[in-house]
């Protein structure tokens, strides 16, 4: 063996791994707020809706009160962790029911050629609507609240997991292993439930994990505006709706509950990036 | 001023610690034209990216490449693309999306003169037309004015190998310039390629794995097998007879009139195995599992020898050639 | 591109026309007796019938609508039911304030988005640009209305430099009016720029690594050339698309941002009128917004089909 080739062995580097580091902070960051709003089912310091002036704006780090109270004397901590849960559960329940909805619709607009316009065009109109408006306008009707906060987001979301549902199962259709199934006539059906279903499934996660995140924003932000969750529930966006119409927005009170909101769907989002490498075929080593 | 195009010397490209050429030396000299056969994953492509300083971002290089005075291994992206289309140019394998899609063809023409060459835009139109013309593309006004998209596969490579040879460069790679192509239209474009090689007296690399193709148009060939070059020489010496076990296979593995029965009965002559991939690349020769002559010995590397039609073997076919 | 701009005219007035039906069913249909509604709780039946008569609601549904819509298209956007406003008047009352706010950060977005992200993709295998994704990313993070608390805190209270609330109009005193919208205007934009950002990034790292930009470089152009001629260029094509899902998002961050400045735009106007169940004038509020996120979505296709020679030019 040559010299040059001698060398270069020599100095040959592992090839770089990509870090499992997000996908492990993301897993924990999404974990802990998922066992937080669990905890608050079952037990949380105060009641979040006992109002007791006699102790309004107290500090954090008060005793009994870690993160204070607010300008109704209630604990904020208490609040914290129950808005927490709030938007772990409608920021899933919206990403699930989107999931399950878009990808069945995707699925059949990509197996169905009869069906690809109609249901592509459908979900081409919903996506140019802003979701919010049709928050709103749903609220001014129902009027707010869990279900119609939920109900909102999964018909914003859907449409979007229609198009990735459809691009994944179309390029899966057109391998030449399914061309061999036809042949051996299974229906479509069939194969899209058998073969399409497991392929496209690493994408979904990935998709689910996003929306996820982006449930948690939207809720916030409706609920921030008032056409969201309302007492007697808690919600992080909830806070900040009080905090600015009772104190205005120069008073440090908002500041917990939009840190949670930040920090659960940095969380999120690490975790879906996380999982988007850890289903990349191995092979892929570039560092993007 | 050197008499040589282009001279590679212990050619390593890797990527992290997978090595995908393994030790590539050639010579190129000014006016020869050079074939550069073996399967997929051989290597080739590789060796020319590498050659011209355009391998994708993570893959490393070490060794030489001395072309224009200067090892461009060492040079920075400034210094390579001063060369880049002047002196030492490449013609892609796939036409459809070697284009720009957005700019007009003539634009893509017209920088590489205006850039390489300071003319006015005037001149270089000019310039283009004459080009586009001995690449017997008819009405080169219109096609100067074409999008990438109006145009079909043979034409973009036309222009593509137009553009390759704009400023007479000493060089052109051709790595695989027709293999996507239809194949009433490979003939042309390969005569094409061929005629403006000559009238320029350019030096070729021309990459493919496709033997008759090279047995046309080059006077010498390499061979490459498992990221090294296992035999080299003049065409008419290494096609009539092989050194090396592997192009023994693979000439004989090449469907001729001979040995295909036209009722279909025949089974084409293979060599048996597979190429090992590179992460499992043996230290010694690659084709060694594959090889009716493999020895102990060839567990070593074997290097090119000292002949004029070299061979990185132990065990060269039999100098039969040098009997009856 | 003449049959291009026939097929994104048609779906724009498709579109249209499905959401202005949509958003009459939901309203008519979903929402219970529109007249019980505009009443209140304590309302008795009698009243309600009353008004239903009243305001033509027992008539069939397509009839309504249409009425609605040739109504709409003349410029009779319906009255508040307490107040009697022209719901017209108070659409056009906010424009001056949501109008420049809204457009004000879009623009502000592209302009710190684009180079940003560019540099991020030049340098990607380098810690400045990585830096930049990693900010990107928290960015994405950040809910709108807590960017615009950190902000109003920062620059507002801390430093007293802008006014963190209240609307000076336009008509008052031009100077005033500019620096009310000026830390919402930075948010918004800031907000919107790190989605923009990473999108950036992400379609010029997929356009350098085309075959085109490689025979860029085969012909002489150094990476940076390469960059700046093609690269950005084609890159503008997968950006411009995403550039219609970003006037999707700015609707609603305009609402919030008005909503945390006090701001008297559309968002305290649509606002008030849903808490009021003022459904009347929701109904064409919202049929506006959605005609002007629909435009600008039409001028942005458009757009692409100039930018695009194969929709262009055609075979």
């Amino acid at each position: 063996m040559s010299e040059m080739m001698q060398s270069v062995k020599n100095s040959l580097k592992r090839p770089r791994k990509k870090s499992r580091l997000p996908l492990i902070v993301g897993a924990s960051i999404t974990l802990v707020m998922v066992i937080i709003g669990v905890i608050s089912m079952f037990w949380i310091p105060q009641d979040v809706n006992v109002s007791d002036p006699s102790i309004r704006m107290l500090p954090i780090g008060t005793p009994h009160h870690l993160f204070g109270t607010d300008f109704l004397g209630r604990d904020v901590t208490s609040m914290l962790m129950t808005g927490v849960r709030t938007s772990v559960i409608i920021g899933a329940s919206a990403a699930f029911l989107s999931l399950f909805i878009g990808t069945l619709f995707g699925m059949l607009a990509a197996s169905i050629s009869k069906l690809d316009e109609p249901i592509m065009r459908t979900a081409d109109i919903f996506m140019a609507m802003p979701g919010i408006i049709f928050a709103l306008v749903l609220a001014s009707t129902i009027g707010a609240g869990y279900v119609t906060t939920i109900f909102a987001l999964t018909s914003f979301f859907t449409p979007a997991f229609v198009r990735v549902t459809r691009a994944s199962s179309m390029r899966v259709l057109s391998e030449d292993y399914i061309s061999v199934a036809r042949l051996y006539g299974r229906s479509r059906l069939f194969i899209t439930f058998r073969h399409v279903l497991p392929n496209v499934s690493s994408i979904l996660i990935v998709q689910f994990t996003i929306y996820f995140a982006a449930g948690v924003l939207s809720e916030a932000g409706l609920s921030f505006l008032g056409v969201g969750i309302n007492r007697p529930s808690v919600s992080l966006g909830m806070m900040l709706h009080e905090a600015v119409e009772q104190i205005g927005i120069t008073d440090p009170l908002g500041v917990w509950p939009g840190l949670g909101i930040v920090i659960l769907v940095i969380g999120l989002n690490l975790l879906g990036d996380g999982l988007r490498d850890y289903f990349d075929p191995r092979f892929s080593q570039r560092v993007r | 001023m050197d008499n040589f195009a282009l001279k590679v010397e212990d050619l390593v490209v890797y990527l992290d610690d997978l090595i995908a050429v393994r030790g590539v030396s050639f010579v190129i000299n000014k006016g020869e034209r050079w074939g550069l056969v073996g399967e997929s994953g051989a290597g080739k492509s590789l060796t020319a990216l590498a050659i011209m300083g355009l391998l994708q971002d993570g893959w490393k290089t070490s060794g030489a490449v001395l072309h224009d005075g200067m090892n461009l291994l060492q040079a920075s992206d400034k210094t390579l693309s001063a060369r880049r289309g002047r002196t030492m140019s490449m013609v892609f394998q796939d036409p459809t999306t070697a284009l720009n899609p957005v700019a007009k063809v003539g634009k893509q023409i017209t920088w590489i003169l205006r850039h390489h060459m300071h003319v006015t835009q005037k001149d270089a139109y000019e310039q283009s037309l004459v080009l586009l013309n001995k690449m017997n593309l008819p009405r080169p006004e219109s096609i100067m004015d074409s999008y990438p998209h109006q145009l079909s596969g043979g034409q973009r490579q036309r222009i593509m190998i137009a553009m390759a040879l704009a400023c007479y460069p000493e060089l052109i790679i051709a790595d695989e310039p027709t293999t996507a192509l239809d194949v009433t239209v490979q003939k042309q474009v390969l005569r094409l390629l061929d005629a403006a090689v000559t009238e320029r007296n350019c030096g070729l690399l021309l990459i493919t794995h496709d033997l008759p193709v090279i047995a046309a148009m080059c006077e010498n060939v390499a061979v490459m097998y498992g990221g090294r070059i296992v035999e080299t020489g003049k065409i008419s010496d290494v096609f009539t007879n092989p050194r090396h076990p592997y192009t023994k296979g693979l000439l004989a593995s090449q469907p001729t009139l001979d040995n295909i029965d036209l009722d279909g009965g025949t089974r084409l002559p293979s060599i048996r195995g597979s190429v090992p991939p590179l992460y499992a690349m043996p230290d010694g020769c690659a084709f060694a599992e594959r090889c009716d002559f493999a020895t102990q010995k060839c567990k070593e590397l074997p290097e090119l020898d000292n002949q004029i039609q070299r061979v990185a073997c132990w065990n060269p076919v039999a100098e039969a050639r040098k009997g009856a | 591109m003449g049959r291009f701009i026939l097929r994104r005219l048609a779906f724009f007035a498709i579109t249209l026309l499905t959401t202005s039906v949509l958003i009459f069913t939901l309203i008519r249909a979903a929402g219970g007796n529109v007249a019980a509604i505009l009443l209140g709780k304590n309302s008795s039946a009698e009243e309600i019938h009353k008004l239903s008569t009243e305001l033509g609601l027992e008539r069939p549904l397509p009839v309504q609508y249409f009425e609605w819509m040739g109504n709409f298209l003349h410029g009779n956007l319906g009255q508040a039911f307490r107040s009697k406003q022209l719901a017209s008047h108070l659409i056009w009352s906010q424009a001056p304030v949501s109008v420049p706010l809204s457009l004000g950060g879009l623009i502000l977005a592209i302009i710190i988005a684009i180079p940003l992200g560019t540099f991020a993709a030049k340098n990607f295998n380098r810690p400045s640009g990585a830096f930049v994704a990693v900010l990107s990313q928290i960015g994405i993070a950040v809910p709108v209305f807590w960017a615009g608390l950190l902000l109003s805190l920062v620059f507002g209270v801390h430093l007293h430099l802008l006014p963190t609330g209240g609307w000076v109009p336009w008509s008052e005193n031009f100077v005033g009016a500019l620096r009310s919208l000026a830390l919402p205007v930075f948010t918004l934009g800031i907000v919107m720029a790190s989605t923009l950002t990473r999108y950036t990034r992400t379609a010029i790292l997929d356009v350098m690594n085309e075959d085109f930009v490689r025979t860029a470089r085969a012909s002489g152009m150094s990476r940076r050339v390469a960059l700046i001629k093609v690269g950005l260029r084609n890159a503008s094509l997968p950006l411009v698309t995403v550039l219609g899902l970003l006037a999707a998002e700015m609707v609603g961050g305009t609402v919030i941002i008005e909503k945390v400045y006090s701001l008297p735009g559309i968002s305290r106007m649509i606002l008030d009128n849903v808490t009021a169940r003022e459904v009347v004038v929701v109904q064409s509020t919202v049929m506006v917004i959605v005609v002007y996120v629909m435009t600008i979505n039409l001028i942005i296709d458009l757009a692409y089909g100039l930018l695009d020679p194969r929709i262009r030019v055609g075979k």
